[in-house]
């Protein structure tokens, strides 16, 4: 008991740390803000890491949990950055207590990160989502298959990969997403549109562009989360 | 203070009705509270209620409601699971 009360106390004391949204290549070694757009209105801005540079801001050394406003702003950073950058994706909630174990942790993951780079070289993750509407009668197994693999051939066709992800709910047909380069994405987003005439009776969800969270897995410091840690 | 476990006396070939039938029912309950806090389960209603929200079958309030109470509910379970509810201890010693 006395310990929980002291290590209770001890959580209260605000500690400064770093938080990381994401990595980027840094051909250019100068430090680049993105202006107040982090936690509590932090600054922004780029470490420089051999070459690499972690985004990141000074924040309260806290635990980060899912609450979907902190996960926007984390999300708004990311997208800012995309729009200079291609973009290393880091999980949500990577804060550090201080620059120098955050610089062992890029140390640790130099080298993954080095592959990732041309997997995410100017390329973005967008998400498909076919969902069948309360009102439509259920489809059969036979069914299902057929629309999600029209879905997936056709835009596998203008993508460079994809990832079938979980379907978490009865009434979803498709779940999955594609790694596009920039250039294609126009192309991508026209195949869609036809799809969505096509299969006009289903819910589509088309979302994105997003840094190539699922297509980039590097752990560097362990634990359960996917994303660099 | 000496407990005659159960399992002790089915080692000895002793079934007892009484003590078969705690025996099942916490069997059942085990396994009910496995299919309740399921926390992968319950991330999976998270992400639907979600997409309802967005496909606009669920309004803005209906969908904060569900989504706080599935939030408490993956609190519990996680809870639950470090404290496996299922097993069994001897308090007294």
């Amino acid at each position: 008991m006395v310990r929980r009360i002291r290590k209770a106390e001890k959580d209260v004391t605000e500690t400064l740390g770093m938080y990381v949204y994401c990595v980027i290549p840094s051909p250019i070694k100068e430090r680049k803000s993105f202006g107040n757009i982090g936690f509590d209105a932090s600054e922004v801005y780029t470490m420089d890491y051999r070459d690499l540079s972690p985004v990141v801001s000074d924040v309260t050394y806290r635990d980060y949990a899912a609450i979907e406003q902190e996960v926007e702003i984390h999300r708004n950073v990311v997208e800012q950055v995309m729009q200079e950058f291609s973009v290393i994706p880091v999980a949500y909630g990577m804060a550090f207590k201080s620059k120098k174990l955050l610089q062992i942790a890029m140390s640790a993951g130099y080298q993954a990160m080095q592959k990732a780079l041309p997997i995410v070289d100017g390329k973005v993750e967008l998400g498909i989502k076919v969902f069948l509407p309360k009102d439509l009668e259920p489809m059969g197994s036979a069914q299902k298959e057929e629309c999600s693999a029209d879905f997936l051939q056709n835009l596998l066709a203008v993508s460079s990969d994809c990832k079938k992800l979980k379907l978490f709910s009865e009434r979803l047909i498709l779940n999955s997403t594609f790694l596009v380069d920039k250039s294609t994405m126009d192309e991508f987003s026209s195949q869609v549109g036809k799809l969505q005439e096509k299969y006009y009776e289903m819910k589509v969800q088309y979302s994105g562009p997003w840094p190539a969270y699922n297509f980039v897995d590097i752990h560097i410091l362990g634990g359960k989360r996917r994303g660099f840690r | 203070m000496f407990i005659i476990d159960d399992i002790l006396l089915r080692s000895i070939g002793i079934s007892l009705p009484g003590l078969d039938m705690i025996w099942t029912l916490e069997q059942i309950q085990k396994f009910a509270l496995k299919g309740y806090y399921n926390p992968e389960k319950i991330r999976d209603q998270i992400k639907e209620t979600r997409l309802l929200y967005e496909f606009g079958e669920l309004d803005r309030q209906e969908y904060e409601r569900m989504n706080s109470q599935l939030l408490h509910k993956l609190d519990v379970a996680q809870k639950v699971l470090e404290m496996d509810l299922g097993s069994r201890m001897d308090i007294l010693g």
